[in-house]
């Protein structure tokens, strides 16, 4: 079907896909609740202590969401992506990483672009590591695992990221390898 | 602000075209400047992908505002999740059209659908207000999946033993680090599943290697994105890139935690 095409239950299909997995999970509760009740009610107290203690922290997430949103526009993601693979363009595709909101999966077709248009394997594999650092989730991470651990990881995570991008442009030559 | 305008011909008087993904070309203005492009529609052929094709171009030029006779629900959803104003049900020619929205008339003529920035005249209050209305998006796609990790790992923790645990994370450095890169690199999602599950890993005495491995690998490994990783980037990238970021996971999970219980957590 053409993407243009008029899709009356294109809206609907993602929340039915989302709502598949915890779907999954309460069924799987019901089966387990006939067989052992105790054991599962144990596991619905467990589940709302865990869902408890992250209530508060989600909050905080929510905000640095509605910051982010505020401030970081995917405009500037695609202009960072696009600034070569230079150290200069390395470190963007660094930051757009880190500022890159959303599932991957929709920043595929940005990608494939850029790499039809000449763009080095090496920032785009930098980009992809990156996203590991989530900025909007650091609350959370932090509340976990503590800032001194959030720090080293991430700092080792840009580092990693650039090791896997100098990688990626040594071990691949650049457009050679994209199937159209 | 650049401004993208559907339209049937390559020049200014050239009509604006019924749909944003299959008209002949996007005139590209730039409003600052005056600068005018007519690019060739990559979509213009109709064949499936032909909106997300202009969606891609648009995005790629930095485009604030998208100015056309129809966009499908689908197209106006990915340029307002990428801060692309959206406007229909317009026609004419495309110096018309861009001569009514420079002068701020177009709105109130037409349905204006707006994602995280308008761009020009765009006050502080509206911003917010979409800023708040794209978050609660983002937010209410990660939550079903969260609570159903929740839930999930209320049953781990009454239904999984401890010794089970035990048998598969020793406690040794490199086979934890390996365990938890293999479910982190088959795993995928949000990373704020791979913080919670991490989080109750550890307190049910799972060594920080394996956690530190699984948050690792849950974001920069993924067999299950394996496919469309393939389709966009090249067999060749996302198979390399894969294996490279498992390998990397490795040293980066054992500095890690070498360096947090050095520095002290």
């Amino acid at each position: 079907m053409n993407g243009e095409e008029p899709q009356k239950r294109n809206g609907a299909r993602p929340v039915i896909r989302m709502l598949i997995f915890p779907a999954s999970v309460l069924v799987l509760y019901g089966i387990l609740f006939v067989v052992m009740p105790d054991k599962t009610l144990s596991a619905v107290k467990s589940s709302g202590n865990v869902l408890f203690s992250i209530i508060g922290v989600l909050a905080l997430v929510f905000i640095a969401m509605v910051v982010f949103n505020l401030f970081v526009k995917p405009g500037q993601v695609a202009r960072f992506l696009g600034a070569g693979s230079g150290a200069k363009g390395i470190t963007l595709s660094a930051v757009a990483g880190i500022i890159s909101m959303g599932p991957i999966y929709a920043w595929y077709p940005l990608l494939r672009e850029l790499k039809q248009k000449g763009a080095g394997n090496a920032p785009i594999a930098v980009f992809l590591y990156n996203r590991a650092i989530k900025l909007p989730l650091l609350p959370i991470m932090i509340a976990y695992f503590g800032w001194v651990y959030v720090v080293i990881l991430s700092a080792l995570t840009v580092l990693g990221s650039i090791a896997t991008g100098y990688a990626m442009g040594v071990l691949l030559k650049d457009g050679r390898d994209l199937k159209a | 602000m650049k401004i993208a305008v559907s339209a049937e011909g390559p020049d200014a008087d050239a009509r604006v075209g019924d749909r944003f993904g299959t008209s002949q070309y996007l005139v590209i203005v730039d409003l600052d400047s005056g600068d005018f492009e007519a690019v060739p529609n990559p979509g213009a052929s109709g064949q499936r992908g032909a909106g997300m094709q202009a969606v891609v171009l648009v995005i790629s030029r930095d485009v604030g505002a998208v100015l056309t006779g129809y966009c499908s629900p689908v197209v106006r959803s990915h340029l307002a999740a990428s801060g692309i104003e959206v406007l229909t049900g317009l026609s004419g020619t495309v110096a018309e059209v861009v001569e009514s929205y420079s002068k701020g008339n177009l709105r109130e003529s037409v349905g204006a659908e707006t994602g995280q920035e308008s761009g020009r005249g765009m006050s502080r209050r509206v911003a917010l207000v979409q800023a708040l209305r794209r978050s609660a998006n983002q937010f209410g796609t990660l939550l079903p999946i969260l609570v159903g990790v929740v839930l999930l790992i209320g049953l781990f923790n009454v239904f999984v033993s401890q010794e089970l645990l035990t048998s598969v994370f020793s406690g040794e450095p490199v086979l934890d680090t390996l365990w938890g890169a293999c479910f982190g690199s088959i795993l995928a999602g949000n990373p704020i599943n791979s913080y919670v599950i991490g989080a109750e890993l550890l307190n049910l005495g799972v060594s920080l290697f394996a956690v530190t491995a699984f948050i690792i690998t849950w974001v920069t490994v993924g067999l299950v994105a394996l496919p469309a990783e393939m389709a966009a980037l090249g067999r060749k990238f996302a198979i390399v890139r894969n294996i490279l970021c498992l390998v990397l996971a490795l040293p980066i999970t054992i500095l890690t935690v070498v360096v947090v219980n050095l520095v002290g957590r």
